[in-house]
C-alpha cells in the first residue's frame, strides 16, 4: 500500500479551523503532514448551506455534515438532533459566519478585578497576543476595532464601508450610549462576494480552515489529505502513541508518524480518546478522567431589534458587534452581535423546527407543518427587525461531558446540565440587554436557554496540573508524549466571544511549538 | 468575473433531426456554440450547411456508454459544456405483447439511459465551474400512457424522476447549475404528430429556456413557452392562501 512507503513527521487527524492552520503551519516549517478526514473531499463550486435539509448519513456527508445526531441529555431530558457540525475539508469552519473576534484580557487572565473562574489559562492573553496578530493576517480578518478595548488588534485589514443600514442602525445605537463597531469578519469581499454566512463559499472570498489552512498547505507539496477516513483508535505503548487504527473503505488501515495532533473537534476528539481503550483502559491521555469533561457550549440570547425609523433598512444586518456587557458589575457576559439574518419566515421557521426536534413533539409530521402559523405571524410581525444575539459564556463543571459508547456510532453523547450560576447569569444577561439598548424596541426571540451546538468546547482542557487538565500550556497531552491537541478541546474556558480566531491563533501556536521540537529532535539524530 | 451560458459550449442530443436538429439551428443563429450528437452521420452531417460554423457534429448513440464516453472527451477539446440538453428519444410504437425484454430497454437505454450518461459526463464539467444548465426535453406520456407506446411511456416517464432526483442531490449544492424540464407540445416530427407545431417555433422557445440561468428555474417545468405551476395538495393549496402566497407563472419573452 502506498501509505506503508511513505513516512510522516506528522498526522493530522481532522481539516477543520485548528487542523488546517496547524497542518499549514507545519507544512510550511518543511514538516511532512498527513491530513486524515472523517469527511469527504467534495467540489470547491459547491455552496452548501449548514442548514442543508438532509437526514441520510450518506447525504450529509456528501454535504459535508456530520453524519451523525447529537444525543443529548440536557437537564435529564434526551433529545436527538443534527447539530451545526461540519465534516469536510475545512471541518465546519466552511459553514461558518466568519466571525473572527479576539477575546478580552478577562477570557484568559486571572486579576483580583476580573477573577478568572478556573484561575486563568495556563497560558496568558500577553502570550496569546501575538498570535493572534498572526491568525488575524493568516486569515485576512477585516473591520473596526473595539472602541472600548485597549487591547490592539494589529493586523485587522480595513473594511469595505458598512451598507447604508448598517451605518444608520450603528449610529442610532451610538447616540444611546452603545460602542458598537464593525465586527471582524474573515471575508474578503472579492468581486462577486456571494456573502457566504452559513454556507460553503465557492470562492477564495471567506478564508476558513479550507482557504486559509489546508488549500495553501497543499502548496508546499507536503502534505497529503485523505478523505471518508473514519479513524478507530490512538494505539501506543505507556506514554507514547505508536500508530493509528483507521478503516478506509470498510478496509483497516494503519498509519505511523513520529507526532499525533488531534483536531477532530471538540466533539469527535474526546470521543476518539475515549475510544482508545485497548492500551489505555480508561481512554488515550485519560489518567486524569478528564478527557470529554468540562462541555461548555455558548448560550445565545437572540433578540429582534427595531431599527428606529430613519434607520429602518431592508435586508439582513450582519457586521455590527457591542462589547457593552462583555464583562458588566462584577458578570462575566459576552459580545452581542447582529446575526446576518434576517426574522424572515423561512428563518423562524427552521429556527422553530430545530428547537421542536429536540422535543417529542417535533417527530410528528403534522406540527411540523403546524409550525408554519406561528413562524408566518412571527414574520410579519417582524417587519424589518434585525435579529441579534448575545453570547454568553458557559462555564466548566465536569459533569457536563461528552461520552463515548463504541454502538453509538456516528452520534455524538452528550450530558448537559444548566447549573444554577448560569441561569442566574443569563437573567441578569437577559436584563441588562433590555437595560443597555435605550430608544430601540427588542423583543427576546427564545424563553430557554439556547444552547449553541455550533461552539462546543473544553473536552480536554489546558491546564498546568495533570491531575485535572487533559493537555499542558502547549497543548500537549500530559500523558502521550507525541500527541497534541488544536481544537477547541483545550478551551479552559468558553470565552465571551466565537471561538473561531482562538482555535486558529493557538493552532499556530502550538504547531510552530512541535515543528520547532520536531526538527530539533531530527537535529539531534 | 463571470461565467456565461455562452461561455462554453452547448451538447444537444438527437440532433440531426426534427426538435434537436431544429434547437442546434436555433441555438446556433443566436451564437452558441453547439455540439450536435446523432447516430447517423448523414443526417447530422446535412445540420451544418444550414446551422453554420457554429455547429459540431459528434457521432454518438447516446444509449451506448462508450459511445457517450467517447464523445464528450471529443467535446472537451471544443470546450467546457455549459449547457446539455438531453433531447435524443425513440418512440416505437409496439404494443407490449409485441415487445420483448430487450427490445423494451433499448428504449429504456436511449430515453432514460442516454439522459442519464450524457448528464453524468456534462456534469464533470459543470461542478468544477459550478456552473451550467440542463433541460431535458421532456413529455405528458407517463402520466396516462397511451395504447402502444409502453417502453416510450416508462422511460420518458423515468426521465423526469431523474431530474427531480438529480436537483435533490445537486440543487442545494450547486445553485448554479440549473435543471429543469421542457415539455415542447405535440410537433410536426417523425415522433409527432402531423398537424403539429412547426418543430422551428418550438426551438425557439426551447433555446430561450436552455439559455435562460436563473437559480429559481431549478425544478420547473415548462410546457412550450410557459411554465407549469407545480402540483400542490389541497392542504399546500389551503396552506399558500393562509401565507397569502400568490403563484407566480413565469413564460418565456
Amino acid at each position: 500500500m502506498a501509505d506503508k512507503a511513505q513516512t510522516w513527521d506528522v498526522i493530522v487527524i481532522g481539516a477543520g479551523m485548528g487542523g488546517g492552520i496547524a497542518t499549514r503551519v507545519l507544512a510550511e516549517a518543511g514538516l511532512r503532514v498527513l491530513v486524515l478526514e472523517k469527511g469527504r473531499a467534495g467540489y470547491r463550486a459547491e455552496r452548501t448551506s449548514i442548514t442543508a435539509n438532509a437526514l441520510d448519513p450518506v447525504a450529509r456527508s456528501v454535504r459535508s455534515l456530520w453524519p451523525g445526531q447529537i444525543k443529548a441529555r440536557i437537564d435529564g431530558r434526551d433529545s436527538a438532533f443534527f447539530g451545526p457540525i461540519g465534516a469536510g475539508i475545512g471541518g465546519s469552519s466552511v459553514f461558518y459566519a466568519a466571525t473572527l473576534e479576539r477575546p478580552e484580557r478577562h477570557d484568559l487572565d486571572h486579576s483580583a478585578e476580573r477573577p478568572h473562574p478556573t484561575g486563568g489559562w495556563p497560558v496568558s492573553y500577553g502570550e496569546m497576543a501575538p498570535w493572534y496578530d498572526r491568525a488575524e493576517q493568516m486569515l485576512q480578518v477585516c473591520g473596526d476595532a473595539d472602541p472600548l478595548s485597549d487591547n490592539p488588534c494589529n493586523n485587522l485589514r480595513p473594511a469595505p464601508e458598512m451598507a447604508a443600514g448598517d451605518a444608520e442602525l450603528a449610529g442610532s445605537l451610538r447616540a444611546v450610549g452603545l460602542h458598537p463597531y464593525r465586527s471582524h469578519s474573515a471575508i474578503r469581499y472579492v468581486a462577486g462576494c456571494l456573502d457566504c454566512l452559513g454556507h460553503k463559499c465557492p470562492k477564495p472570498c471567506k478564508m476558513d480552515g479550507r482557504s486559509a489552512g489546508i488549500e495553501p498547505a497543499m502548496e508546499t507539496g507536503r502534505v497529503t489529505v485523505m478523505d471518508q477516513v473514519d479513524v478507530a483508535a490512538l494505539r501506543g505503548k505507556g506514554g507514547y502513541i505508536t500508530h493509528i487504527e483507521a478503516a478506509v473503505d470498510g478496509t483497516k488501515r494503519k498509519f505511523e508518524a513520529k507526532a499525533v495532533v488531534l483536531a477532530a473537534g471538540a466533539l469527535n476528539t474526546p470521543r476518539l480518546l475515549l475510544a482508545s481503550t485497548q492500551d489505555w483502559p480508561t481512554g488515550a491521555a485519560n489518567s486524569s478522567d478528564w478527557v470529554g469533561r468540562g462541555l461548555m457550549f455558548h448560550l445565545n440570547e437572540m433578540f429582534a431589534l427595531w431599527p428606529r425609523k430613519s434607520a429602518g433598512f431592508a435586508g439582513p444586518s450582519k457586521a455590527i458587534s457591542m462589547r457593552d456587557l462583555y464583562w458588566k458589575d462584577g458578570l462575566r457576559f459576552g459580545v452581542v452581535q447582529a446575526m446576518g439574518i434576517d426574522a424572515g419566515y423561512g428563518e423562524i421557521l427552521h429556527y422553530l423546527r430545530n428547537m421542536l426536534a429536540r422535543t417529542r413533539l417535533g417527530k410528528l409530521r403534522v406540527v411540523r407543518e403546524l409550525v408554519r402559523i406561528p413562524a408566518m405571524i412571527a414574520a410579519r410581525l417582524f417587519g424589518n427587525a434585525k435579529v441579534f444575539v448575545g453570547i454568553l459564556e458557559d462555564l466548566p463543571y465536569p459533569e457536563n461531558r461528552v461520552t463515548f459508547d463504541a454502538s453509538d456510532g456516528d452520534d455524538i453523547a452528550i450530558k448537559y446540565d444548566l447549573h444554577p450560576e448560569l441561569r442566574t447569569r443569563r437573567r441578569a444577561f437577559r436584563k441588562a440587554i433590555k437595560r443597555v439598548i435605550k430608544g430601540h424596541k427588542t423583543m427576546f426571540l427564545n424563553r430557554g436557554a439556547e444552547l449553541n451546538f455550533g461552539h462546543p468546547c473544553g473536552t480536554c482542557r489546558m491546564g498546568n496540573d495533570p491531575e485535572t487538565s487533559v493537555v499542558n500550556a502547549e497543548c500537549r497531552t500530559h500523558d502521550l508524549a507525541n500527541c497534541w491537541i488544536v481544537d477547541a478541546s483545550v478551551m479552559p474556558t468558553s470565552m465571551g466571544v466565537n471561538p473561531s480566531l482562538t482555535i486558529a491563533a493557538n493552532a499556530m501556536r502550538v504547531a510552530t511549538v512541535l515543528a520547532a521540537s520536531l526538527k530539533g529532535e531530527a537535529r539531534d539524530d | 468575473m463571470t461565467i456565461d451560458l455562452t461561455d462554453g459550449v452547448c451538447v444537444v442530443t438527437g440532433a440531426g433531426r426534427g426538435l434537436g436538429r431544429a434547437m442546434a439551428i436555433e441555438l446556433c443563429s443566436r451564437g452558441v456554440q453547439v455540439v450536435g450528437l446523432g447516430r447517423n452521420v448523414a443526417d447530422l452531417r446535412a445540420v451544418s450547411p444550414v446551422a453554420g460554423p457554429g455547429f459540431h457534429a459528434v457521432t454518438c448513440d447516446v444509449s451506448d456508454t462508450a459511445q457517450v464516453a467517447a464523445a464528450f472527451s471529443n467535446i472537451a477539446t471544443i470546450g467546457p459544456v455549459s449547457i446539455l440538453i438531453n433531447n435524443a428519444a425513440v418512440y416505437p410504437r409496439r404494443d407490449f405483447l409485441e415487445e420483448d425484454t430487450d427490445s423494451f430497454m433499448r428504449s429504456v437505454a436511449v430515453n432514460l439511459g442516454g439522459t442519464v450518461a450524457c448528464t453524468r459526463h456534462a456534469l464533470e464539467v459543470m461542478v468544477d465551474r459550478g456552473f451550467g444548465r440542463i433541460l431535458n426535453v421532456a413529455t405528458f406520456a407517463d402520466i396516462a400512457p397511451l395504447p402502444a407506446s409502453s417502453a416510450y411511456a416508462v422511460s420518458k416517464g423515468a426521465a423526469r424522476i431523474f431530474t427531480r432526483a438529480l436537483v435533490a442531490d445537486l440543487g442545494d449544492r450547486f445553485p448554479d447549475i440549473v435543471i429543469g424540464d421542457w415539455m415542447p407540445g405535440m410537433l410536426a416530427t417523425t415522433m409527432g404528430i402531423p398537424d403539429g407545431l412547426d418543430p422551428a417555433q418550438s426551438a425557439k422557445w426551447g433555446a430561450s429556456l436552455a439559455l435562460w440561468h436563473d437559480p429559481s428555474l431549478t425544478g420547473t417545468v415548462f410546457e412550450m413557452d410557459r411554465e407549469l405551476p407545480p402540483q400542490r395538495s389541497l392542504k399546500r393549496r389551503l396552506l399558500d392562501k393562509a401565507l397569502l402566497r400568490k403563484q407566480v407563472i413565469r413564460s418565456l419573452g
